[in-house]
């Protein structure tokens, strides 16, 4: 059986890609995007988490007061990745939400059916 | 969005919004020993800050902006992380040669003053990221000149 | 040595910026040209030391050695600089100082410009971080970096409906496309364990998995959208016209190289050379170079707006470079693969000298009339001769005319194809046709019979006519020795880039 945390990733690809393909609205895109790159980081932190002699793995913080053997960690690569790509989600978004503003204010309405004077 | 919201909603931003910078400054500082850092504490003191642009109404947030003043913080802090990743290049780019070296920040693993360039760098990306974002708040919400 | 300097020179500048417009507006455009200068003068030195030693250059950052100490895997985030990338990072560097020069004249009636400066260098630095780098995940930040700077770049002047237009078009189209290239990137760590190019093509030798070749599917078909391949084009020919003339000429010779066409080679050469089914490969990129042939081509000889037809020109020639590398892939280990890619790789440089300098004339055209109709801009030729001078060169350039440099690369293109499948080349000359036919169109109209909106347009200033004369002097001087560059710089490119085995030696070091 599938783990259950690949299940959920897949299931907001699946719902992100479903929204941007089929709604209209401008923010709801922006909003499609986001959930795209949210399944994405479910998906890679995920693939951090292996056990080990039976027993769960906890953060990966050195506190000191563990040996080296008995308490195993999950990887701490995968965090590293999806924090940085966290921040880069951010940027886009802000830049979007701006850009929107804009749209609004020289078309009228937030429909993308109505941005269509470029043609030929 | 020109006026304010309210005594008591202003009342209580007046209590909140110093608390929130606390414990923002205190994700950055820690942000070798806990979960957190930089980008996490800049983004909490900039929630500060958008709660003081809602709470008290656009005309006084302005009148304590100054975009000028931002936009050097903003290189500044850029420049302190360029600078401090740049120290060890004899060896190599972004080496951590104040952890190999001795000296302040060179400590037991665990306490505040240790990991090299890691605390200065945490700091100058929390600067940038608090800066860029509160910048980036009151451009969008002055941009609605249109209307008035 | 010299290589970490390549990412810090524009990230300094970048970041100085703000301080430097506090001093007045002469301080920045001087800051501005010095920074970018010394960018060009680092990456000339460092495609000497590679072409000269003919050795991989490697870089950790970091740590000395890229092997960490009691463990036999690399561990940290590499710098690996073969010749193909020290080529296109002098390209870019060459194009990015011309581009700067340009706009400090271009731009200025605009406002806002010390925002406009941080972001052309930051775009830079992009580009220059996509093409040295040597590990998955960095690439993946670099080319973020490039396309959040090129989409606030398209959308500047955000006072017109046509900037905001474009801008909201490509950045969605974009967007999405990053989407493919990090999902792909989570499921190759997610079987292989690893990041690093030259580990994980190791990895895949030993152990090709169904997971291995769905990343490989969704790696290609985010990079084809990033670098206007023809399902997926509509976003190029709003997004070039619509941003200021000298971001168009970085635009469309500079990112969709580095970002689309560099980045597909490199992992259809150096990640996953042995471990597929290479024939399939090629054809699938065969197929799409043909296609977009065809369509940009054909596209541009119905256009009315000067810089939307050279937008769908750069369409076609793209075409034409991912007909050669998919000659290439599909051939590969024969002497017909071999000038293919040579005949790819040439022609990547030189369109993105052609294309600036066309972007350049078309910018100068727009300051001075003040419309980029066609049907309005009849007769300029009288008026601004040596705008229409530098026309003539780069629309020469393009078609493929002997004495300039676009004669050699287009030729080695149509000898490999004909060799490899006669019905290739049948496409290849009919698009030349259509390119032919659009350019011809241009240039009747720039020598006609003058209308009312040329009256008062004059040549442009100092600043604006230096980086056209440069381009020009490159463009006749490339033309002139097609062969020995072809011999001295482009064969050993191809050569680099086959020897999959010593890519993968110089890091892990035999291990």
């Amino acid at each position: 059986m599938i783990p259950l945390q690949f299940i959920t990733a897949f299931l907001m690809l699946f719902m992100g890609f479903y929204a941007f393909l089929y709604k209209r609205n401008l923010l709801k895109l922006i909003l499609a995007l986001d959930v795209i790159d949210s399944g994405i980081h479910l998906l890679l932190i995920s693939f951090g988490y292996r056990l080990e002699d039976g027993t769960l793995p906890t953060a990966p913080i050195y506190t000191g007061y563990e040996t080296l053997k008995g308490t195993p960690m999950v990887g701490p690569i995968p965090q590293a990745l999806v924090l940085t790509s966290i921040v880069i989600g951010v940027c886009v978004l802000a830049l979007a939400t701006a850009l929107t503003i804009n749209a609004y204010r020289h078309y009228g309405s937030l429909d993308i059916n109505k941005l269509r004077r470029l043609r030929g | 969005m020109s006026e304010d919201m309210g005594l008591i909603v202003k009342t209580m931003a007046r209590a909140t919004i110093p608390l929130i910078g606390i414990f923002g400054a205190y994700v950055i500082a820690h942000g070798h020993i806990t979960p957190g850092g930089g980008f996490q504490g800049g983004a909490t003191i900039a929630g500060a800050g958008v709660l003081f642009l809602i709470a008290f109404g656009l005309r006084e947030a302005e009148e304590h902006y100054n975009h000028k003043l931002y936009s050097v913080l903003e290189g500044l802090g850029g420049l302190t992380f360029l600078g401090a990743s740049m120290l060890g290049l004899s060896v190599a780019f972004f080496y951590n040669v104040l952890w190999h070296k001795g000296g302040v920040f060179a400590g037991e693993p665990g306490t505040l003053l240790s990991a090299g360039y890691l605390p200065i760098m945490n700091l100058a990306v929390g600067l940038k990221v608090f800066t860029g974002l509160v910048s980036a708040m009151m451009a969008i919400s002055l941009y609605r000149r249109w209307k008035e | 040595m010299m290589l970490p300097f390549l990412i810090i020179i524009p990230l300094l500048g970048a970041f100085s910026m703000p301080i430097m417009s506090l001093l007045g507006e002469k301080a920045r455009n001087a800051w501005a040209i010095l920074v970018s200068a010394l960018t060009l003068g680092v990456a000339s030195k460092v495609f000497y030391d590679v072409w000269s030693t003919r050795q991989l250059v490697v870089y950790t950052l970091g740590a000395n050695t890229p092997l960490g100490k009691g463990v036999n895997f690399p561990i940290r985030i590499l710098w690996e600089v073969d010749l193909f990338g020290a080529l296109i990072a002098l390209t870019i560097a060459f194009v990015g100082f011309l581009a700067v020069l340009y706009s400090i004249e271009y731009m200025k009636h605009d406002t806002g410009l010390d925002k406009y400066y941080t972001l052309i260098l930051t775009l830079e630095l992009g580009m220059l971080g996509i093409v040295i780098t040597g590990d998955l995940f960095n690439f993946y930040v670099f080319l973020e970096i490039m396309s959040i700077a090129s989409y606030a770049l398209v959308a500047f002047r955000n006072d017109t409906w046509e900037g905001i237009e474009a801008g909201i078009k490509y950045m969605f189209v974009g967007s999405l496309a990053s989407s493919f290239i990090l999902l792909g990137i989570a499921l190759l760590y997610g079987q292989y364990g690893t990041l690093t190019m030259s580990y994980l093509a190791v990895k895949i030798a030993q152990n090709p998995t169904l997971v291995g070749r769905v990343a490989l599917g969704l790696l290609m078909g985010g990079l084809l959208f990033k670098s206007g391949a023809v399902p997926v084009h509509m976003w190029l020919s709003d997004a070039h016209p619509a941003a200021p003339s000298s971001i168009s000429a970085m635009l469309s010779g500079l990112v969709i190289k580095a970002g689309g066409i560099y980045a597909l080679t490199r992992i259809a050469f150096s990640i996953y050379a042995t471990s597929i089914n290479i024939k399939t490969v090629g054809w699938l990129v065969i197929f799409f170079g043909c296609l977009t042939l065809i369509v940009g081509n054909a596209m541009a000889v119905v256009q009315t707006d000067m810089k939307r037809l050279f937008a769908f020109s750069s369409v076609g020639q793209i075409g034409y470079i991912l007909l050669g590398i998919g000659i290439g892939l599909a051939a590969y280990g024969t002497k017909i693969g071999d000038i293919a890619l040579a005949g790819a790789i040439y022609h990547t440089v030189n369109h993105a000298l052609m294309k600036a300098l066309l972007f350049l004339t078309a910018g100068a055209v727009l300051h001075e009339a003040g419309t980029k109709n066609l049907n309005e801009l009849s007769g300029i030729a009288k008026k601004m001769p040596f705008t229409s001078f530098a026309f003539l060169v780069g629309a020469a350039a393009i078609v493929g005319l002997p004495p300039l440099n676009g004669f050699a690369s287009k030729w080695l293109i149509y000898e490999s194809s004909a060799l490899y499948n006669p019905f290739l080349a049948a496409i290849a000359v009919a698009g030349t046709a259509f390119c032919t036919a659009a350019y011809i169109r241009v240039i009747f109209t720039f020598f006609g019979a003058p209308s009312e909106a040329v009256e008062n347009a004059k040549e442009p200033g100092k600043a604006m006519i230096v980086p056209m004369l440069v381009l020009i002097t490159a463009i006749i001087i490339m033309g002139l020795l097609p062969w020995q560059i072809n011999d001295r710089i482009m064969l050993p490119t191809v050569d680099m880039l086959k020897d999959q085995l010593h890519y993968v030696i110089a890091v892990v070091g035999g291990a």
